[in-house]
């Protein structure tokens, strides 16, 4: 019987391409011919892995790294990287990874495994444990490797929504850059500890940012500037203050905004209501209604309410509150 | 079932290609071909179903041959089994001129047979059945373990393998050593 090893390159091609994505991570297995073969395959000969979420943890109490995936058809698998038994566990069978480095293996995995990813995935999400700078364990250098790996491949991840939730903001600026900026709709950014402040003038330098339509954070935003995220169609986040002229730019910004949908603000104090009565008139129960451009029944509605919150939502001629002022259109 | 074929030279229908050199072809009568195999067994095959060759088309498109020189000369694939070519030719035939099926069943389900069937159509360039054929041989291992798919392809583990090539370098270092020896003895 000829040896399916020594079969022609184009046979073998021709078997992968017809094999499921688990089959071919099987095929890896069999022996080194496979491996290599299968290693040294341009990425458009793999099938897809059909992924729709993925999830990457760091776990400091466990001492673990969790993989997490989820495919079209709903099916979940985790890949378990556990540093206290230096041991790597998937479907049940649990391997022990010696003197190899438990992140570095990770990673390779990851790699690997993302040859396979040819659609985009419909969320790719970070946790990170808050490992504190004393902290020995291998575990912490996760977001950082992770950064490395593919700051040398290039590789981008295709995804819509790009999540973290994080203790420390080299942890989220770790990974941003991973997201396919041309992909990219949503970042959100979850935050593990309640008082943690971002810095955004690194973040809004990304394409990732630029980019994105959707933005949400839980964490306290350091030196947000309205110019930054005026382009986002929806977005919530947390700031010190705004003042009276950055709200009528981004009022100005919204009402020629056709697509834009919600801003949500949320503020330490606002102490700029009387520039606010002067620039946009006296406020029916402290809302305000604009007209859209080129639209007869959109409008934008702004709420700035005492808990020093404020909100630019759409809202239909109807729903104006009676006896309100809607302002007309006016292009400065 | 050829020979009734042959007989209607108006058999249009059965040449539903659209490429320019064949739109003249309704008028001639289809020509034949003549392969062999390992075993010397003669098939006669129209050209229409020997298109699903790319190796075969590549060459007779080349010849002009009549039907007398065709016949005097089959394409002699020594490589391939008696019974592998004969399966190749029957496909030929079945799916002569007609869009192939996303799916083939027919294919041989011993695992020897298929893998000399593979060999054989990725000789003769027929695209097609090649991707069949991989798929039964992709089918043959789906939701196998490493191990599973060791025994049913009969790979050696990287161990054994290892072992082997170490005893093959031996030799082939010995070899080696010796073609040297000449070499400097050549030299000087």
């Amino acid at each position: 019987m000829p040896s399916i090893i020594e079969m022609p390159e184009l046979v073998l091609e021709n078997i992968i391409e017809v094999s499921d994505f688990k089959a071919v991570l099987t095929l890896r297995q069999v022996c080194r011919d496979f491996r290599n073969f299968i290693d040294d395959l341009n990425d458009s000969k793999l099938p897809d892995s059909k992924f729709t979420k993925i999830e990457i943890i760091s776990e400091k109490n466990e001492n673990k790294i969790l993989f997490d995936f989820l495919d079209t058809e709903d099916s979940f698998n985790r890949i378990e990287y556990s540093g206290m038994e230096n041991s790597r566990s998937f479907n049940k069978k649990i391997i022990n990874l010696e003197n190899s480095n438990i992140v570095d293996v990770a990673i390779r995995d990851l790699e690997l495994i993302l040859k396979f990813q040819k659609s985009f995935l419909e969320c790719l999400s970070f946790s990170f444990s808050d490992f504190s700078t004393e902290d020995d364990s291998s575990i912490r250098n996760l977001p950082t490797k992770l950064y490395n790996m593919f700051h040398v491949t290039g590789r981008k991840i295709k995804t819509k929504k790009f999540t973290v939730k994080a203790h420390h903001q080299f942890q989220i600026m770790s990974v941003l850059p991973l997201a396919d900026p041309g992909t990219l709709e949503f970042i959100d950014l979850y935050s593990l500890d309640d008082d943690m402040e971002v810095e955004i003038d690194e973040i809004a330098k990304t394409e990732q940012w630029k980019k994105a339509k959707i933005f949400r954070s839980e964490f306290h935003l350091l030196n947000a500037n309205v110019e930054d995220i005026c382009h986002f169609s929806s977005c919530a986040l947390k700031t010190s203050s705004i003042t009276a002229r950055d709200l009528d730019f981004l009022k100005k910004t919204y009402i020629s905004f056709s697509t834009f949908e919600i801003s949500y603000f949320e503020l330490k104090n606002f102490n700029e209501n009387d520039e606010i009565s002067n620039l946009w008139g006296p406020a029916s129960e402290s809302q305000w209604y604009f007209r859209m451009k080129d639209s007869e029944d959109k409008i934008l509605r702004i709420v700035i309410r005492q808990d020093y919150d404020i909100q630019f939502d759409i809202v239909k001629k109807s729903e104006v509150r009676n006896g309100a002022i809607v302002h007309n259109y006016r292009e400065n | 079932m050829s020979s009734t074929e042959q007989g209607t030279s108006s058999a249009a229908p059965a040449e539903p290609t659209t490429a320019p050199e064949s739109a003249a072809a309704p008028e001639v009568p289809e020509s034949f071909y003549y392969v062999h195999g390992k075993d010397k067994v003669v098939h006669k095959v129209s050209a229409g179903a020997l298109q699903h060759s790319a190796l075969i088309h590549g060459m007779i498109s080349n010849l002009g041959y009549t039907e007398e020189q065709a016949k005097a000369n089959p394409f002699p694939f020594e490589n391939i089994d008696g019974d592998i070519l004969q399966m190749v030719v029957d496909w030929c035939n079945q799916h002569k001129g007609k869009p192939t099926p996303p799916e083939d069943t027919n294919l041989p389900k011993q695992k020897e047979k298929l893998f000399d069937l593979v060999l054989a159509v990725n000789y003769l360039e027929i695209k097609e059945l090649l991707t069949y054929c991989c798929k039964q041989v992709a089918m043959m291992v789906k939701g196998k373990s490493p191990e599973e798919i060791r025994e049913i392809w009969m790979i050696p583990t990287d161990a054994e393998d290892e072992a082997a090539e170490k005893e093959a370098k031996k030799r082939a270092g010995k070899e080696a050593a010796g073609e040297t020896a000449a070499a400097a003895g050549d030299a000087k």
